[in-house]
């Protein structure tokens, strides 16, 4: 009996939260997020997939059910155009940051003195606005006084109205958005390549292997995980350009460059047709859910990063 | 040293040094156009950097157009909103890792489920909805819809998930109340994880394009990117305002990055890698 007596307020405090002012508490402290993501990401979702399937713009008052003739109806006006260009774009956007992230970590990560300071440019253009930045490069590929034209009537190469040309203005948007974004791949890398134990990588050393079996053999597969979802938040990203499109080439020319988001963008607030908008605004919805339930599973599979 | 060992240093500062100057070219051509005439700037054939400088480039730029006006408007809606995201993913966090409530489960899945509806995908039934609520042009519609973050949910409930919870029962045992539970002992260990956090939100507020966009349509309530793209399409071809524009645009945000570039780093990786 004793023994429960002294036991007793020990218990109490081990059962946190079983109190009911505890509970108030916590539902008081969770509610903000719970309501707030109902509010402006469940019930948005939910009107996307409702309108989707139904005909009438946003002035229409009487909607009806149209099945998927909005869909039909995107992918035959430029949304399936957009989707090949977003998989273009998204493909060439990984390659370009993984490979470009991957390589210079590599070097960061090497013993050369001074070498470890380097990382902080690659922040830069990570930090600043990207219309800025659009600004910049729109002026850098400007007809004649553009940089890239100087470059070209320097070496005596034909001059190039960059950005009204299909194929050169995607490359062009593309060059553009792996500068913006590849310093992130090349931070997340050097956290990778660090949680490599340096014991492992000097073992190897001794037993002669050089640079390349290395990576090859003790980097590579240590930080496969990390490889995994820095490829999930990069395709994320590559999903979703949009500001430089916008600023860079409005999706010209001839939608060139317009991707989904873009495409999203245009046919909801400049064309207002939201019927193929939202038909589109699932489709990415989809693309998006596809890729984070992969690193959830990858996740899952794989415990935590450090 | 030997020759083989100073051939290979020397190839990786070659290389590194080649990324570092390809990062910031852009910046420096800004820079230099920025300093130009127009007339220097659309003339190939003059020299990449400007005969004389001309500094008032800047102050014609900032007489031009409501700039002060902008930074404000995107002041407020950076700090508003990474304070909000902040908040209410320490409490969420915290509650989820350390307190038992029934609905816990439920309830965990609806504050991360934001986390799978990326707001590219919902910019049109946004703007109903906000029209809806009359939000449209106001501060509340830009701030409200980006207070609630699912990441800082995550990252909060990780944190707490990991800290010692005899800590708390010690405090119980003195007869501390839950909120003064949280209030001073669990709430301040949170504090760097909260600093790392705060940086990269507040950048991705202070840098957020597509949102405002998609809720204010007046220059008077427009963020610094939007009054950017304004001040573009209102003077296409004066080449060395629109680089003096991007310049008072950038060299706030470069500062914050040179002075805090520790933090940045911690916090990118704090966010795509645990």
């Amino acid at each position: 009996m004793g023994e429960l007596i002294s036991a007793a307020p020990l218990a109490r405090a081990r059962r946190a939260g079983s109190g009911r002012r505890t509970r108030a508490l916590a539902y008081a402290f969770v509610a903000p997020t719970v309501l707030l993501t109902v509010a402006f990401s469940l019930v948005p979702l939910g009107m996307l997939l409702w309108r989707s399937l139904h005909g009438g713009g946003v002035f229409d008052l009487a909607p009806r059910f149209v099945g998927l003739d909005n869909y039909t109806a995107m992918l035959a006006e430029g949304g399936g155009h957009a989707l090949g260009v977003t998989a273009v774009y998204t493909t060439g956007f990984v390659v370009l940051t993984m490979g470009a992230g991957l390589g210079l970590a590599l070097l960061l990560n090497s013993r050369a003195p001074g070498v470890a300071r380097l990382r902080a440019p690659f922040v830069v253009p990570l930090v600043v606005p990207v219309v800025a930045t659009a600004l910049i490069w729109a002026n850098m590929f400007a007809p004649r006084f553009g940089v890239v034209n100087r470059v070209l009537a320097a070496l005596g190469l034909p001059q190039a109205d960059i950005l009204s040309a299909p194929g050169p203005a995607l490359l062009a948007v593309l060059t553009f958005g792996a500068w913006q974004f590849f310093g992130q791949n090349v931070i997340l890398y050097v956290a990778a390549l660090k949680s490599v134990p340096r014991d492992v990588l000097d073992a190897a050393a001794v037993d002669g292997a050089g640079a390349w079996r290395r990576f090859r053999h003790v980097q590579w597969p240590l930080t496969r995980r990390h490889t995994l979802l820095i490829w999930v938040v990069t395709t994320l990203t590559g999903l979703q350009t949009f500001t430089q499109i916008y600023v860079l080439t409005q999706g010209g020319p001839d939608g060139a460059t317009s991707t989904a988001l873009y495409y999203v963008y245009d046919q909801g607030f400049v064309q207002f047709d939201t019927g193929r908008a939202n038909a589109m605004g699932v489709a990415l919805f989809l693309l998006s859910l596809l890729v984070t339930l992969a690193q959830l599973w990858l996740v899952g599979r794989s415990g935590r990063a450090r | 040293m030997p020759a083989s060992l100073f051939a290979r240093r020397a190839a990786v500062y070659l290389a590194l040094g080649l990324a570092v100057a390809i990062v910031a070219f852009p910046l420096v051509w800004m820079t230099l156009s920025a300093l130009k005439t127009n007339a220097e700037v659309i003339n190939p054939a003059a020299p990449p950097w400007p005969a004389v400088p001309r500094w008032s480039n800047i102050g014609e730029a900032l007489s031009q157009a409501p700039f002060g006006r902008w930074y404000l408007n995107t002041a407020i809606f950076g700090v508003a909103a990474t304070a909000g995201q902040l908040t209410t993913g320490l409490l969420a966090g915290y509650a989820f890792a350390l307190l038992d409530f029934p609905g816990r489960r439920v309830l965990f899945v609806l504050a991360l489920s934001g986390l799978m509806v990326p707001f590219s995908a919902i910019i049109v039934p946004m703007s109903e909805l906000l029209g809806g609520l009359g939000w449209l042009n106001t501060y509340q519609g830009l701030i409200v819809p980006n207070i609630a973050s699912g990441l800082g949910a995550f990252l909060f409930r990780q944190f707490f998930l990991g800290t010692p919870r005899e800590l708390g029962e010690a405090a119980r045992l003195d007869g501390a109340s839950e909120l003064r539970v949280f209030l001073r002992v669990y709430a301040p260990l949170a504090r760097p994880v909260t600093a790392a956090l705060a940086i990269i939100l507040f950048l991705q507020n202070w840098n957020n394009f597509l949102f405002p966009l998609i809720v204010v349509n007046t220059t008077d309530m427009a963020v610094l990117s939007q009054g950017l793209s304004v001040f573009r399409s209102q003077f296409t071809t004066d080449y060395n305002l629109i680089m003096a524009a991007s310049l008072i645009a950038i060299t706030p945000v470069l500062l914050l990055a040179v002075t805090a570039q520790r933090h940045i780093i911690e916090g990118i990786t704090l966010g795509a890698l645990d």
